[in-house]
This record gives C-alpha cells, structure tokens and sequence, in this order.
C-alpha cells in the first residue's frame, strides 16, 4: 500500500492546475482544429483568460473594436458564461488577411467555462480599454 | 554555422549593424514594434531562416512563400522578427544561428524587443519599461541612456538565450522590457518598446499611427497571440513570475 505525503495547500493548488492543464491538453488533443471566426454568425470567438484566486475567479476577454454598450454577459448554468458583443464596425475578413474566404465579421461571441463553484449572483462587471473583466466571487 | 539552421542571404547585408531580435512573446510586445518599424523606415528583406527544425509551414505573401522567420535591413539596422512562436525545444539552435550569423556581419549590437507582463494592465496608463544587459559596458549604457534597470529576476525565451549567448562572448546585447498585457496583443506596450529604442539606437518612429490602429492590430494579432500562449505554456514562461532565489 502506498502511504502519500500529506499535501500542503499550495501542492495541492499546483497539483489542481496541472490536471487541469493535462485535461485541456488532452481536450486540444481529441479536437480538431477550427477557424476563431463563425460565417454563419458573423462572430468572432475573442482572446480570454481565466485567473483563479483563493476568493474569486477573475475572467476577463479582449474585445477590441465592441460597442461597450452592446457587451452581454449571461450567466448559464451557474458553471459558465456565454459573452456576446457587437462591433463598431463590420470587418471584411479579407481585412483580417484571410482572402481564401468571403464573409464579414460584426461580433464576438464566447462560451467560457468556470473551472470553480462560484456565486455568479454577486458577479461584478468593468469595461476599460477594449478589456472585458468579470470577477466572481467562489462560494465556500 | 549550425547546418540544421541555415541563414540564406537574398540582399546585402549592411556590416557593423545594430541587430533588433523581435519574436512572438507576451503582449506580442516586439513583434507588434518590429511590424511597425518595417512600415515606418521602409526595411526590407534581406536574409531567412531555413531550418528543418522548424513546423513545416510558410507565409504567403503577395501569392509568394516566406520563412516564419526574416530578416530585414535598413541604414546601420537589422531587425529579425519571427510571425509566429518558436518552438520551445528549438529555440536555442535557431538562437544560436542567428547570433552567429550576426558574429559574421560584425553585429555591433543585439537588442530584444519584449514585454514584461503586469497584473491589471488595463487600469495602468502609464507603461513602465526596463532594461536587461549582457555585460557591464552594456548595462552602463543602457543606464547612460536613461533606462530602468532590471536587477534581479528571471527571463525566459529567446531573448534570454540573447543575453546568455552575448554574456559568453562578452558582446554587447540589451533587452528591453515594457509592460504589457500577458496574453492578449499590447500594441500600446509596442509604442513604449520603440521609445526605449529610440533612446539607445535613436532609431526614433512616429508611433501614433501605431496607437490609432491598436483595436485593428488587436483584432489581426489574435491567432498569432494564442498560439504564442500555447508555446509560452509549454516554455514554462509563467516562471517570470517567480521570486527570484539568487545565490550568492
């Protein structure tokens, strides 16, 4: 029978974020690769990043070129979020370089998975500088 | 020269130039200003990586293939700028290429453009930026030349393979640090770059146009910042974060 050392905290933080890297490895691993762009919605899947404190998970997304007054951030399910967001303006995507394809792309659109319990009741909201930042405070 | 990784010359390369290392990186920091300062002072193309060790992929451009990785040349200027990450496992035999080939041209002098990831960047207006050195005559010039000194800590990617290599054989090289955005495109963090540049190399750019097209360079630096995440993930980059342990 093996006897494992009783972990500290912050092994066991460690311990957590590397399975979770490996989980999304592995996720990356099994899904083929696909454009950030939707013709179909004119939407664009936007940059983002997930911060995980001891108190909070802290969310935030780049949304260059969004009307700040369009930014929607739903709630779904108490574990994610759908954020949706219009653009000042349509991009061609031959705008972007991409000249292979037609289309234009006018929004942003992003499901994003909270890795945590947290209490999406009590989410606080900011918009600076094109950076959408959600905080969410974990629940106890 | 390492023949895994072959520098192939198209044009003539100006001798005894200041040659600026701008590869993908936090904020995407010098690529941003390398982009930048090829518009502004009209640089061209002159010399390639060619290397075996690097994913099978081109860039078209204009219907023609490129190297990932070029070389341009200006007036007393080389400036070679990578479009997408480096492979972390292959960084120090294409590095090692390059600074070698820079040997051979007489390089006077090698400067990173990179960035130095804060917390919060959003809610900072006023970007810092720092200095790293290879040896003592460089850090005295860059500490001459006005820049904040990065005394204590740790650099990963190319650009501290840059300082290690120039420190082995005592070549001036210098990397500048602004601060920026980890992980998404900082082209603010870019202008700030350029302007420490200009105080070393007085290669000075007009960076207005560069912060009037911020929320574009944004929008196109998207794909080429997640996969630098990724590479970034892979080269254990978060160790910049570290407390640094220095042993005496």
């Amino acid at each position: 029978m093996s006897i494992r050392k009783k972990a500290s905290i912050s092994d066991m933080i460690d311990e957590y974020f590397e399975d979770m890297e490996k989980w999304a490895d592995q996720l990356r691993e099994t899904m083929s690769e696909r454009p950030c762009w939707d013709l179909k919605t004119c939407a664009i899947e936007p940059l983002r990043e997930i911060t995980v404190t001891p108190t909070e998970v802290i969310v935030t997304v780049d949304l260059p070129y969004a009307k700040e007054e369009t930014v929607q951030v739903k709630a779904v399910d108490g574990s994610s979020l759908e954020i949706l967001a219009e653009m000042k303006k349509k991009i061609r995507l031959t705008e972007l370089g991409v000249t292979h394809r037609k289309g234009v792309i006018q929004r942003f659109h992003a499901w994003i998975r909270i890795p945590v319990t947290v209490n999406m009741d009590k989410m606080k909201i900011q918009h600076k500088k094109g950076i959408l930042e959600i905080k969410l405070p974990r629940k106890r | 020269m390492n023949e895994e990784v072959k520098i192939i010359e198209i044009k003539n390369v100006p001798p005894r130039a200041t040659l600026i290392f701008a590869f993908p990186d936090v904020g995407l920091v010098g690529v941003i200003a390398a982009s930048h300062l090829i518009d502004e002072l009209g640089l061209t193309e002159v010399a390639y990586v060619n290397s075996n060790l690097l994913p099978p992929l081109i860039v078209l451009h204009e219907g023609l293939p490129h190297s990932s990785i070029r070389i341009f040349a200006g007036q007393d200027t080389l400036l070679a700028v990578s479009e997408v990450p480096i492979p972390t496992d292959v960084i120090y035999p294409i590095m090692d290429a390059l600074i070698n080939w820079a040997k051979s041209k007489d390089v006077k002098m090698m400067i990173s453009l990179s960035g130095m990831p804060i917390q919060d960047r959003q809610d900072v207006t006023e970007l810092k930026s720092f200095a790293a050195a290879s040896n003592a005559e460089a850090l005295k010039t860059a500490k001459e030349k006005g820049l904040e000194i990065l005394t204590e800590g740790y650099m990963v990617g190319p650009q501290a393979v840059v300082l290690q290599r120039a420190a082995e054989a005592g070549s001036p090289a210098i990397t500048l640090l602004a601060q920026c955005f980890p992980n998404y495109p900082d082209p603010e963090a870019a202008a700030e770059v350029l302007k420490e540049l200009a105080k070393i190399t007085g290669l000075k750019v007009n960076v207005a146009k560069l912060l009037e097209k911020g929320e574009e360079i944004r929008l196109r630096a998207r794909d080429v910042m997640k996969r630098t995440q990724e590479e970034m993930t892979k080269m254990k980059k978060g160790q910049e974060y570290d407390i640094p342990m220095y042993v005496s």
